[in-house]
Order: C-alpha cells, then structure tokens, then sequence
C-alpha cells in the first residue's frame, strides 16, 4: 500500500501480532452504520452494541485521505471514545458511504486556496486577496512561522487571525506568479 | 493595495455578533413560527455558515424555553435546527472540529447539532456556551458578560489582535523595521551625528583628486612647454614661483613646474591620507555602534525569551529562536555600517559628484547618466526574482539547526533504533536543500553582478567616445571642445560616480537580507506575553503555602479545555496527593498553580491572594519544583545546585545535598561539587540527577513543593534514596505530589484523584480504599503489577 506521495509500506511478520491488542477494525461483517434520530450517525457493532451520535475522523486527513476513518462517540462521562476504524470506505454500501462521508464533511472546515492575487504586509500582519474554492475572499494573518505550517509534502495550511485555515494542498500547483508572491513572504 | 488593508478592516468591525433582547428582522417571521418572539428573547447569536458548512447568514435564537438556528439568506429564510426546549437538555458545549465549531445540546444522551461557526465566531460562541451552561444550572444570565468588547479584535481599528488582550500592532503605533533599527540607534545620535560630519569631510575629499589631475595634466605636464630655462636672480626664489603661478604658466620654467608637479603629488598625498584617517575613524565610530546595538539587542531579545510564557516555547523550535538570537541579530550591525559608511555616503558621493561634473560639462555629464536606467531596471529585477532566494536561504540554514539539535539530541535514540542511515539520508537532503538554497542565490548574483558591471563599463567606452572627440575638437580650436585634463578629470569622477552606484544597486541586495532578518527578531520582540504582569503587583515577602483553586477551567487550547470547573482547598503545610490516569489534568493543574499559564475561567489562590495579581519573581521564589525529567545546565553540580540561589555558600549547598542524600555520591567525584556537568547533567545516573535538582529545590528553602512525578523514572533503590531525601524536603511545607506509584503517597493528608480534568475523588488513602472507586482500581491494578513484577 502506499500513501499520496506513493511512499509504500512495508508489513512485517509481528504485525499480526500486534493486530491483537490494535485497534478495533470495523467492516461490512461486524458492522452496521446508519442515520438515525437528529440525523445523527448511530453505529452498531457486533459483541459491542449500539452506539448514537457517532461522528467521524480522519487518523491521515493528508497521507491517507480517503482511508482510516475513526467512528467515535462521546460517553455519558463527556469523554470522547473511539468504536473502531474503518480502513476501507469504498467496501461498506453506498448509502453508508454517504452517511459517512456527510459526517466527515462536519468534521473539516478548510478552505482550499487556488489563487494568490496579492499579499500586503501591514502592522506584522498579512493581508491576503485569494480565490478559494468558495470564490474570491480576503484574509488577515500574523506574519509568524508558527501561522503557517507545512501540509504534507509540499502543501501549506495558513491559520487566519481567528485560527481560520486555509490549505494550500501543493505550492507547486500555484501558478508561478502567485507562488513567487507567496514565497516572498511565506519561505519557510 | 490599500483597498485590501480597507476591505479586511470592514469586514472585522462592520456586524455585531451577539444582539441582547432582539431577534434580527430578517429571521424574525420565522422564529415567531416556532415561539421565539422578541419577548421571550434573551439573545440572538451570529453564525457564518450552516450544518454542512456553506457560507451563510446564520442566527441562534435563545429564548426564555427554548433555542432555534436559522439561516438568513437572501433567497430563503429556513429553520436550520431546532426548536430545541431547554426543559428536555441536560448539557451544552462548544464541540471543536477541524476549522469551525459546533454548539450541541444534549439530548436523549446524545450531544445534537444546533449550530455551525467558522473559528472565527468561537470567541462569541465561547461567551453564549458559558452563560447557557448557567441558565442549565438555574443561573442568571450575565449581559454584561455577553456585551462585553471584544478581547480578539481591536475595538478601535477592527484588526484582529496578535494575542488575546493583546495591544493593536496599528493603533499602538508601532513602525516599521527601517524606522524601529533606527530607534535602537537613537543613544549614539551624537556619535552618527560625528559620522555623517565625517562622510561629508570625506566627500569634500574625494572631489581634490581629479581637480588636482586635471590641472597637474592640463598646466604642468602640457606638451611642448616648460623647455625654457630662467637664470636670472629675480626670476628665483619661492616667492617669484608664486607669482608666476597667480600670473599663469605662460613664465613657468622647468624648475616650476618640477615644484608644481613636487606639490600636487604632496597635496594627492595629503588628501589621500586624509581621506584614509577619516576612513579609519568612521569605520572603528561605526563598529563601536554597530556592536553595542547588536549586543544589547541580543540582551533584549533573551530578557523577552525569558519573559515569554511557557506556551510560546510549546509552538516555536529551540534551533528557530536560537538562529535568531544567534545570525540574524548580525544583521543590524551591517546596518550601522551601511547607514555609516554604505549607503548614505553612496548617496553623499552620488550628489556631489555628480554636481561637479555637471559643472565640469553639463554634455558629457548627461552621458555620464546614460546607463542609469538600466541600473533601475536591473534593481527592480533584483527585488522581484532574486530577493525572496534569500529568505529561502535562511530557511534552509534555519531547518539544519533544528536538525541537527535534535539529532545530537536524540543520538541515543538514534543508535538504539539503528536509524543512522535514516538520519544520513534527512541530514543529506536538508543540507541539499541549503546547497540549493545558497546556490540559487549566487547564481542570481553570479549573473546579476557581471551585466551590472557590463552597463557600467559600456558607460566608460561612451565616455571615452563621446570625451575623445571633445578633446580632437579642443585640440585644433573649435568650440565645445575640451582639454585632456579635463577628461581625465572625467574619468576619475566617473569611477566614483559608478561606483556608489554600484553600491547602491548592491544596496538592495544588502536590505533584502537585513528585512528579512528585522522581521525575525522584531518577530520575537512583539511576541505578546501571555501572561501580564499586574501594573500594581501584590509583593509576597513572605508566604504560609494555602493553595486555593476556586472554579478552575483552563485549556492549552482555551476552546479545548483540560482541567473543568477544578476546585480544591490545600491548607498550609499540608502534604497532597494527586492521582489519575495519564491525561487526566494532572500536570495541567501544576502548570496554572505555578502561573505557566493563566486559567480562563476561575482563579487560584495562594494565601489567599489570586496568583494573577502576585508578583510573578515572588510567586516563583516560593515554590519549589521536582520535575519527572530534572534539567540540570552545563555548569558544576555546585552551581547546579545553587541556581535559584547563586548567593548560596557553600555550606548551605552541601547541607542542601546531604538533605537530598546527594552529598556521598558527590564527594565521591574527584572534583567534588566543582565537578562539570555534561549537556543536561551527562556523567550522572537518572537517580543521582533528580537527588542534585532535589537539593537545588530545598536550598531555595520554597514554602510550596510541587514533586511531578519526581521518582517515576528512576529505578527502585534511587527511588528510595530520592523518597528519604523528599521526607527532609517536604517538612514544614505544603507539598502536592503528583505520583505514579500510589505506595508513595500512603502518608499524604489528603489525596485528590483527577479524572478528565475534574476531581473524581477524594480523601485520605485508608478514605479512598474504602470507597472502592477509581483510587481503589489504580492500586490495586498496581499491587497485581509489583506482584507480577516480582
């Protein structure tokens, strides 16, 4: 198997070993997703029982996108738990899929940058004016290396002012005007 | 530009988030539907997005009995969730998601979407939760806590603040890098004011040379002159020289202009030496500035690290900020030097010179002038493609040290896991990436500095085109023509004159690098403390040791919070225990005793008094820490010892160790307590380093000790030693020990047990057995351990 940037994994003999005390897998045959009441996730796992208001999380929201999913619930302790994670979506049905990929939808808010058009410099602060997948917005950042953090290979996340975050999921997609613009301020 | 600047302002101060009493008229026919009406409104509540996180107007509504979220958007005005009654909640909270946030109220014991905000509205949402969590309680709501301004935004300008009560980088007035470097530089305005009279001397200076070669080419060493020979007595003597020299060289003999030539070289020396005496004081002026800015920005730069709260090192690397302090602070001496002598003395020797050959032959100046354009043109090119190279390069530089601090580090880690040859391969492409980096940068310059050179030497041949035939038309009498004198003149100024041009465009090159380090280490210095000092601090000479948390709610993430609603009362003297699972807020609790971080709901008290308002050198005088992990510096165990208390005589450190049972293994060193620590106390055991940072804590003679797991990594017959040494230690003090082996809590007074972030449980040891709850589970699984174990 291999991760977005193609970098392959490599199992061992122990694994299986490990898998014994790992974590829970959740697949079509021990698991039943559906939406219930509140249009809530509820999930029931055989030899466990049901589980409502279950939401979902990515454990590789950059490398593995689309896999590992964690189903999680809060307990009447307000603790967060986890039920299990399914490594696989595309094996589960359709309407599952769906119901999943909803709650995911709930779960990141990231604005996905495709256009730098200019960046000022004022006060410490950047003043950006980007096209984002929403169309075209402005926003304000601390002009500090802690504001903007690598995103996987070669991506950038910037956290606005208000910890807002907008992705750059690949500097080199940019087109070359924008991100020499960028780098000038953002090199790090 | 400007309208970016404007259009963000706006957007910041332009809508009220949070409307007391009233429901917004563009929801209001449909709240009414569902029995949310304006007299039974407490608030409505601004959101910018709906359940699935499109963009939208959207509005809480909370009522007297119940609660609704709309959307208000242009087209359509729709319920988006609810009602929801509040007879039918049992709980309410703001939910963290990655980059927006939900408020949930549980229902049928399941936490149920009510509304969706960005991060954006988490400080107003933050605001609602805690009052509706009041109204759950059967709590009035507070409006003032509601209305009160906002402590994320500017209320003056309307830009967001760097920090939470931070001061507005706009309306705080603070400048530029340019203008606060000259700020630093404002105690020697004396010694630069000597250094600009100087540069103005050496400007003078520089003018004489041509002058003196063009009259030396022009009158005395003129061709087919000065062959006669004057014998008579009068035509003799130094006076007769001068006369003939006030008269013109038409008299001069070969003697004169022998003496001639004798006294313009004497005069060529005289301004050269001049110029280079000058040129000695202005550089050692300009050195003795530049050092002391940049040793006292360094002291400033450290004096504000150790001001900076714990959390700021929890989000920056230790090889970033050490790059800082370290290289880029360099870069403001290079500022001195080119305020000294660099930039305003190109600029100096440009308008002069340039004055004078316009003098000189107003023509041949303006061809003098032909290739500036392309120095303007080759300046702009350099700005735009070969500037940002070198915030690249310090990246690359910054990246190594972080690299390489933590592979020197971790080395044992490293051979332990046979990583070397994953090392060598990041080490190899993070010195590739420098390569690369510093590559592209000489490369640009590589190309940059030889077509510079190549405008400016096409400027000379145009000269010499341009001067020669100037010079051809002088020679046989027609007008416009010049002397060869003069051209040589030309020449000479030329040289100055491109050459501080040349400067100047290498000027940019010079800014670039001071910029991008000027912002670095301004970076740093406006790094807001998070943690004010109070401007009227309560002095604590002395301190009984009560500890008090009153109400304690804290995050690291203040929407994420750790220690919930926390409260405890630990009397003076007292030995306390605190218990729990790995993530149960244990050494949160510790960090906001000890003011590492301030709470953002509550307070703690010691001896009655919020620590908020102690003076923070007081606050941390009185308390003593034992940390799991000791840090000891690289230094003598003696000063190790008596780091908090460098005065500490000898006796006093010995006695200190004896207490922690760290004496006999000292003395046993050849060195004694003189001996030199390693990096982090390298040449002592785990158990022989926590004993000397046990003795380092009892020579402060604390009122309050904080043991954070102070034995849990150390094996069994250090852990005795250490447990003798914490008997001496904690008499007579109020002691909290978080512990992992519960056996050594047995004799606490009184024992807190932590359960995500609240206290589960507490009382005496015997009390907590007795209860059979999460205590009772923890030592028992704990004997079972010790039985297995043995």
């Amino acid at each position: 198997m291999a991760d977005v940037w193609g970098r392959k994994t490599v199992s061992i003999p122990g694994d299986e070993k490990l898998r014994e005390s790992g974590y829970r897998r959740l697949t079509p045959a021990n698991t039943r997703i559906f939406e219930g009441s509140f249009s809530l996730l509820h999930c029931q796992v055989e030899g466990a029982g049901l589980y409502r208001g279950v939401y979902a999380v990515l454990m590789f929201p950059v490398s593995y996108p689309d896999r590992y999913i964690s189903l999680r619930y809060t307990d009447e302790r307000d603790q967060d738990q986890e039920i299990g994670i399914i490594e696989d979506l595309s094996v589960f049905p359709e309407d599952v899929r769906q119901a999943v990929r909803r709650s995911l939808i709930k779960q990141y808010y990231e604005r996905v940058i495709h256009r730098i058009h200019d960046i000022e410099c004022r006060y410490g602060l950047l003043f950006f004016d980007v096209t984002t997948g929403e169309g075209r917005e402005t926003f304000v950042m601390a002009w500090r290396h802690d504001r903007a953090e690598d995103y996987g290979a070669s991506g950038k996340v910037l956290l606005d002012a208000l910890d807002n975050r907008y992705i750059i999921p690949d500097l080199r997609k940019l087109p070359a005007a924008d991100r020499r613009l960028f780098l000038g301020y953002i090199y790090w | 530009m400007k309208t970016l600047l404007r259009r963000a302002r706006k957007q910041e101060t332009v809508r009220p988030d949070i409307l007391l009493g009233q429901i917004p008229a563009s929801i209001a026919a449909s709240a009414n539907a569902i029995g949310l009406t304006p007299d039974t409104c407490l608030f409505s509540i601004r959101s910018d997005m709906d359940l699935s996180g499109r963009p939208c107007d959207a509005w809480l509504v909370v009522g007297r009995d119940r609660m609704a979220a709309f959307t208000a958007d242009q087209l359509e005005v729709r319920v988006l969730s609810g009602p929801f009654e509040w007879r039918k909640a049992t709980k309410i909270r703001n939910f963290q998601t990655v980059g927006s946030m939900f408020l949930q109220l549980r229902l049928e014991d399941m936490y149920v979407d009510v509304i969706r905000f960005s991060n954006g509205f988490r400080e107003a949402f933050g605001r609602a939760v805690v009052q509706l969590q009041r109204m759950l309680r059967g709590e009035p709501l507070s409006r003032e806590a509601l209305a009160a301004p906002s402590e994320t935004i500017c209320g003056t300008c309307g830009l967001p603040l760097p920090g939470l009560r931070a001061q507005c980088p706009r309306c705080s007035g603070r400048r530029g890098i340019v203008a606060r470097t000259l700020a630093l530089m404002r105690p020697y305005w004396w010694s630069i004011f000597l250094l600009l009279a100087m540069m103005v001397m050496g400007v003078l200076l520089d003018l004489i040379p041509p002058q003196l070669t063009r009259y030396l080419v022009d009158q005395v060493l003129k061709p087919g002159t000065g062959g006669e020979v004057l014998s008579s007595a009068s035509n003799s003597g130094f006076q007769a020289f001068l006369n003939r020299l006030v008269q013109g060289s038409g008299a001069w003999t070969r003697g004169d202009r022998m003496s001639l030539l004798v006294l313009i070289l004497a005069c060529l020396v005289t301004a050269s030496a001049a110029r280079h005496t000058l040129n000695i004081f202005i550089g050692r002026i300009s050195s003795l500035i530049g050092t002391r800015i940049t040793k006292e920005l360094r002291e400033r730069l450290h004096r504000h690290l150790l001001r900076l709260s714990v959390d700021y090192y929890n989000r920056h690397s230790a090889g970033n900020l050490m790059s800082r302090v370290l290289y880029d602070v360099d870069y403001f001496q290079g500022f001195v030097a080119q305020v000294a002598h660099g930039f305003l003395l190109n600029v100096m020797l440009v308008l002069g010179i340039g004055t004078v050959l316009f003098v000189m032959n107003p023509r041949l100046a303006l061809v003098v002038l032909l290739p500036i354009p392309f120095v303007v043109v080759g300046t702009t090119f350099f700005w735009r493609h070969i500037y940002p190279r070198y915030y690249r390069l310090w990246d690359s530089q910054s990246k190594m040290a972080q690299l390489l601090t933590g592979f020197l580090q971790g080395i044992r880690l490293v051979k332990a896991f046979s990583q070397e040859e994953r090392e060598r391969a990041r080490f190899s492409s993070a010195a590739g990436y420098m390569q690369q980096a510093r590559r592209s940068v000489e490369m640009g310059m590589a190309t940059f500095n030889p077509i510079m050179g190549f405008v400016f030497g096409l400027g000379g041949l145009l000269i010499w085109f341009a001067g020669g035939e100037r010079v051809l038309r002088g020679l046989n009498g027609e007008p416009g023509g010049i002397t060869l004198g003069t051209l040589m003149a030309f020449f000479g100024y030329m040289g100055m004159f491109y050459g501080p041009i040349s400067q100047l465009t290498m000027f940019s090159n010079w800014v670039t690098g001071f910029l991008s380090a000027g912002q670095r280490v301004f970076e740093v210095l406006d790094s807001v403390q998070s943690l004010p000092e109070d401007p009227k601090p309560v002095r604590l000479s002395s301190l009984k040791g009560a500890i008090e948390l009153r109400n304690v709610t804290f995050g690291y993430d203040p929407y994420h919070p750790i220690l919930k609603n926390v409260s405890m009362t630990i009397e003076a003297g007292r030995f306390v225990g605190i218990v729990g699972k790995s993530g149960s807020g244990k050494t949160t609790l510790v960090n906001v005793i000890c003011r590492f971080y301030d709470v953002q709901q509550g307070a703690v008290l010691i001896d009655g008094v919020d620590v908020r308002k102690i003076a923070t050198e007081d606050l941390h005088r009185h308390i003593g820490l034992v940390l799991q992990e000791p840090f000891l510096f690289r230094a003598s165990i003696a000063e190790n010892i008596a780091y908090g208390r460098p005065d500490a005589p000898p006796s006093a450190i010995m006695d200190a160790a004896k207490a922690a049972n760290a004496h006999d293994f000292i003395a046993r060193r050849p060195n004694g307590y003189d001996m030199k620590l390693g990096e982090n106390g390298s040449g002592l055991s785990g158990g022989e380093r926590q004993r000397v940072s046990i003795a380092r804590a009892l020579l402060c003679n604390p009122r309050i000790l904080i043991l954070d797991e102070a034995t849990s990594s150390v094996d069994t017959e250090s852990e005795l030693e250490i447990q003798k040494a914490l008997t001496h230690l904690c008499k007579g003090r109020t002691t909290l020990a978080i512990a992992h082996r519960l056996s050594t809590l047995k004799n606490a007074d009184w024992i807190y047990v932590m359960d995500d972030g609240r206290i589960a449980e507490e009382g005496t040891h015997e009390e907590l057995l007795a209860r059979d709850g999460i205590y009772s589970k923890l030592v028992k699984i704990q004997t079972e351990l010790t039985r297995l174990e043995a």
